[in-house]
């Protein structure tokens, strides 16, 4: 089954397209990156997935469901960890998790167990009731992946997970997240650490200006260069 | 990770997080939002209602101090629930916090709503706080509790939402102070908070007949006084109308997106 169908994706805001008549698919259970410079209309397209971005033309279907006629169930088959920190400032780190699976209708001890282990997993088990202003950088852009695995999506969208975190959490980051492709989940991946992609994503797509450029297998993209060598000759501009 | 998903449409516990959410929030700002207005209905009923009241004949029936409560009470009902409605929407977009609620799961009618409760939560707090004040210091407890909570709610609604709607229009802090300063304020004073329109010369009482204010409050003392200027009728008729375009506003804003999705 496919996670993830856009076909013919246009995005406009006035006379700029941000997006220009993308199509892709992403199979259930794949690890896929999305890349391409800054301004080339990644995050618009990760936002006309998720529902903050309302489509111009051409259609998105979350395992079968348009995001647009279907929205209610399309969005609860997907996360999102935004590239930036868009936290509610009144609540605990737990209750920032607790509330989110409220907002997806969970409710009840399966939730605040689900938010212990998580806040378990990504070690802010000590910071559970401080505000997230408290939180280092590093613990922020765990807990935004943290929120979204609250209500266990079977798709995740992680939008620069690893950018301004250390060497060594990124590392920790990349094992978690294979880890979490191997129980099933989906995973797209948006990044400007090109290495990042080559490491965990076996199918890439680079957008430039709003047109996909490539779409390939890592290992068929790079053959015999690197992927910055790949990624310089598409985009160039 | 076995957590059944709730998959039955609309999503009323999404709703009613959004309301517990605000909730949290309004507890969290305690002294700005609950505190004060208490603070200042103390110092209007002690300056105005009992100092200054003490030498006013009775109004509608009764005493000063007891006329300025139901007043009072509407005051800050109103600034409130705008408050509410405008600093929470204004405050979700300035940190894309609102996001957490655009990618999930709700409708545009239950986010409207979890704003509009919240509000009116908010207000009937308030407004029950006023009313032990009123009812300790100046003998007075509203007679019509119909169409005292009749009359709170309605408010509260109509305000919550044009306070969706500024907070969805704002582009700094300074935009939301603008309807406050310049439109809701004059107009709450001049619509018969402190006097009653019988006070006033012809021309103002024939103006007042067009501040919306007036019927708020107006509608709202009748709980009190069982007395008004203008009929309850067309009172609540006023407040009603008002809220139904207010409250509808609101959700055609948010249902399109308005500021909200790019």
């Amino acid at each position: 089954m496919l996670a993830l169908r856009i076909d013919g994706l246009v995005k406009r805001y006035g006379d700029f397209t941000a997006v220009d008549g993308i199509s892709f698919d992403v199979p259930e259970g794949e690890f896929f990156g999305l890349l391409g410079p800054n301004g080339a209309g990644k995050t618009t397209t990760i936002n006309s997935i998720v529902g903050l971005s309302k489509i111009t033309a051409g259609s998105i279907e979350l395992f079968g469901l348009d995001v647009t006629t279907d929205w209610r169930a399309a969005r609860r088959l997907v996360g999102l960890s935004p590239q930036e920190y868009n936290f509610d400032r009144y609540l605990s780190i737990r209750d920032i998790l607790i509330y989110q699976a409220g907002y997806y209708g969970l409710h009840g001890k399966a939730v605040r167990k689900r938010a212990d282990e998580l806040l378990e997993r990504f070690g802010l088990t000590s910071k559970a009731k401080q505000l997230y202003t408290r939180l280092s950088g590093g613990m922020k852009r765990r807990l935004t992946i943290a929120r979204a695995l609250m209500y266990a999506p079977k798709l995740l969208i992680l939008d620069e997970p690893t950018a301004g975190v250390d060497v060594e959490l990124r590392l920790e980051l990349w094992s978690f997240l294979r880890e979490l492709n191997r129980e099933g989940t989906t995973i797209i991946l948006t990044t400007h650490y090109l290495e990042e992609a080559e490491e965990l994503c076996s199918r890439i797509g680079i957008i430039e200006a709003g047109k996909l450029v490539a779409l390939e297998t890592t290992r068929k993209l790079i053959g015999e260069r690197t992927l910055q060598d790949v990624f310089l000759e598409l985009t160039r501009r | 990770m076995m957590i059944k998903t709730a998959d039955r449409t609309p999503n009323f516990i999404g709703f009613q997080t959004l309301v517990k959410r605000e909730m949290v929030r309004t507890f969290a700002i305690i002294n700005q939002v609950i505190w004060p207005p208490v603070i200042q209905t103390l110092l209007y009923v002690f300056v105005f209602g009992l100092a200054l009241g003490s030498k006013i004949p009775t109004v509608q029936g009764v005493k000063y101090s007891q006329f300025l409560i139901p007043g009072l009470i509407m005051l800050q009902v109103i600034d409130q629930t705008y408050g509410e409605g405008s600093s929470t929407v204004f405050q979700g977009r300035f940190m894309n916090s609102i996001q957490e609620l655009l990618i999930a799961p709700l409708s545009a009618f239950e986010m409207v709503m979890g704003y509009v409760v919240a509000g009116t939560a908010r207000a009937l707090f308030i407004a029950s706080l006023i009313t032990m004040l009123g009812a300790v210091f100046v003998q007075t407890l509203p007679v019509q509790w119909g169409i005292y909570l009749l009359t709170i709610v309605l408010v509260a609604v109509l305000f919550s939402s044009l306070g969706i709607i500024c907070g969805l229009f704002a582009e700094k802090f300074d935009h939301i102070a603008l309807l406050t300063t310049f439109f809701i304020t004059p107009l709450v004073f001049v619509g018969g908070v402190f006097t009653s329109t019988q006070f006033l010369p012809p021309l103002a009482r024939t103006i007042s007949m067009f501040n919306p204010m007036f019927y708020m409050i107006n509608a709202f003392r009748y709980s009190y006084t069982l007395h008004g200027d203008a009929p309850l009728a067309l009172s609540l008729g006023v407040v009603t109308t008002l809220t139904v375009v207010a409250f509808g506003t609101a959700l055609v804003l948010v249902s399109i997106g308005f500021k909200l999705r790019t």
